[in-house]
């Protein structure tokens, strides 16, 4: 089972496809800071000060996570990077959730849509179960580029 | 060390470009498109205190000053403006008459003219689309909260731009200071109307450099739209 679930055919895809994720979700952010302040803003998660500093940065965190997957470079730790950052979001819905603040995801993209109080929680709902099949795909990663051998792109390039 | 601690190196690495490409994008971007790396938001950490659009109350009359929302202060006395706004003038140094362009008010009835006086001891007051459209008709200034883009799709007529989310809101209120309008002459500000509190975040910061009559028309610029009331295009004044 572990060898199915560490086969070099499904760790090559993962690699590629939650890179290219990382990467479609990082272009709004970077285009628009201003609007991504402000979805980050309304999670009322993040210190006033703090706020800016993060959407500046966090979008390129994303890109660099999405390039290291995608061409093959320092894969762990843009996996592990990866992992992190979904975590996070996980976490900032859940909550929102929690607290009952509906919020806009933010996560593929930064402008506001005119949506009632239970269609943002509804999503809200869906973003988690997303994120959370993401992190499954994140624990693949790192499963199977643990060991030495061909797994993956990286050990890949190395030969 | 790298060999040992991979993750430590590669994330140090990882990191390090993040921010060195923030920073280039941020300097070489579009000015609206631009963030200031610091700038402080107040209210950052609050919840609103109700979920639904709905259910937050609509103020047909101007808010008195006990029920001001919590992302707001409402001092007893004049706040300390917020660092990137210009502090209020010097007793020495009387502010200048109003300059800008729009038709001088009407006489106003006694009613009225205590429904829009100036309210130093709080940032601003929330008024209805009515009393918006009275305050427009006597000539009042405007100011769109909402983002430069949005702004040039469609705003208020003759209505002044100051994204808030824009790094150089502040400078532009610093602005706006200097051109030496009535600190006691009222000022509409609105943005989107529901949830929206990019107006109420501009009106802040008017008030922090000396403005005492913000007015927050709450329902913001679809409801002016929706009512068939002056609008126009065009770029950011």
């Amino acid at each position: 089972m572990k060898k199915l679930w560490t086969h070099p055919w499904l760790t090559v895809r993962v690699q590629i496809g939650l890179g290219l994720t990382f990467l479609v979700a990082a272009v709004p952010k970077v285009l628009d800071p201003p609007s991504f302040a402000h979805m980050i803003y309304n999670y009322r998660l993040v210190p006033g000060p703090a706020l800016n500093a993060f959407a500046l940065v966090m979008p390129w965190i994303e890109i660099l996570t999405g390039a290291a997957l995608v061409l093959g470079f320092f894969v762990r730790t843009a996996s592990k990077f990866a992992g992190l950052l979904l975590l996070a979001f996980i976490l900032a819905i859940g909550a929102n959730l929690a607290r009952d603040n509906a919020v806009q995801c933010g996560c593929f993209d930064v402008h506001a849509a005119d949506k009632s109080h239970g269609q943002l929680l509804g999503e809200m709902r869906w973003v988690l179960i997303r994120d959370a099949a993401l992190e499954l795909l994140v624990a693949q990663l790192l499963l199977a580029t643990r060991s030495p051998g061909p797994e993956g792109l990286q050990t890949q390039r190395e030969r | 060390m790298s060999r040992r601690h991979p993750f430590l190196a590669e994330g140090a690495i990882l990191l390090a470009a993040a921010i060195a490409a923030a920073a280039l994008s941020n300097r070489i971007g579009p000015a609206e498109r631009r963030l200031a790396w610091v700038r402080d938001y107040p209210g950052a950490l609050t919840v609103p205190n109700n979920g639904s659009p709905a259910s937050r109350p609509r103020s047909a009359t101007p808010v008195p000053a006990a029920s001001v929302p919590d992302t707001v202060a409402a001092p007893p006395a004049p706040a300390k403006p917020e660092s990137a706004a210009p502090a209020k003038p010097p007793a020495a140094k009387a502010p200048r008459a109003s300059t800008h362009a729009s038709p001088p008010a009407a006489p106003a009835a006694a009613s009225s003219a205590d429904e829009f006086a100036p309210h130093p001891e709080i940032p601003w007051k929330e008024i209805a689309p009515e009393q918006a459209r009275t305050l427009f008709d006597r000539g009042a200034l405007f100011m769109d909260a909402r983002r430069t883009s949005v702004y040039r799709e469609g705003h208020i007529r003759g209505a002044r731009s100051i994204a808030v989310w824009e790094a150089d809101a502040d400078d532009k209120v610093k602005a706006f200071y200097e051109e030496g309008h009535d600190p006691k002459a009222p000022i509409v500000v609105y943005c989107s109307g529901g949830d929206c509190e990019d107006s109420h975040q501009l009106a802040q910061k008017l008030y922090g450099a000396g403005f005492d009559a913000v007015f927050v028309y709450k329902d913001g610029y679809p409801d002016w739209q929706r009512r068939g009331w002056p609008v126009e295009t065009g770029e950011a004044r």
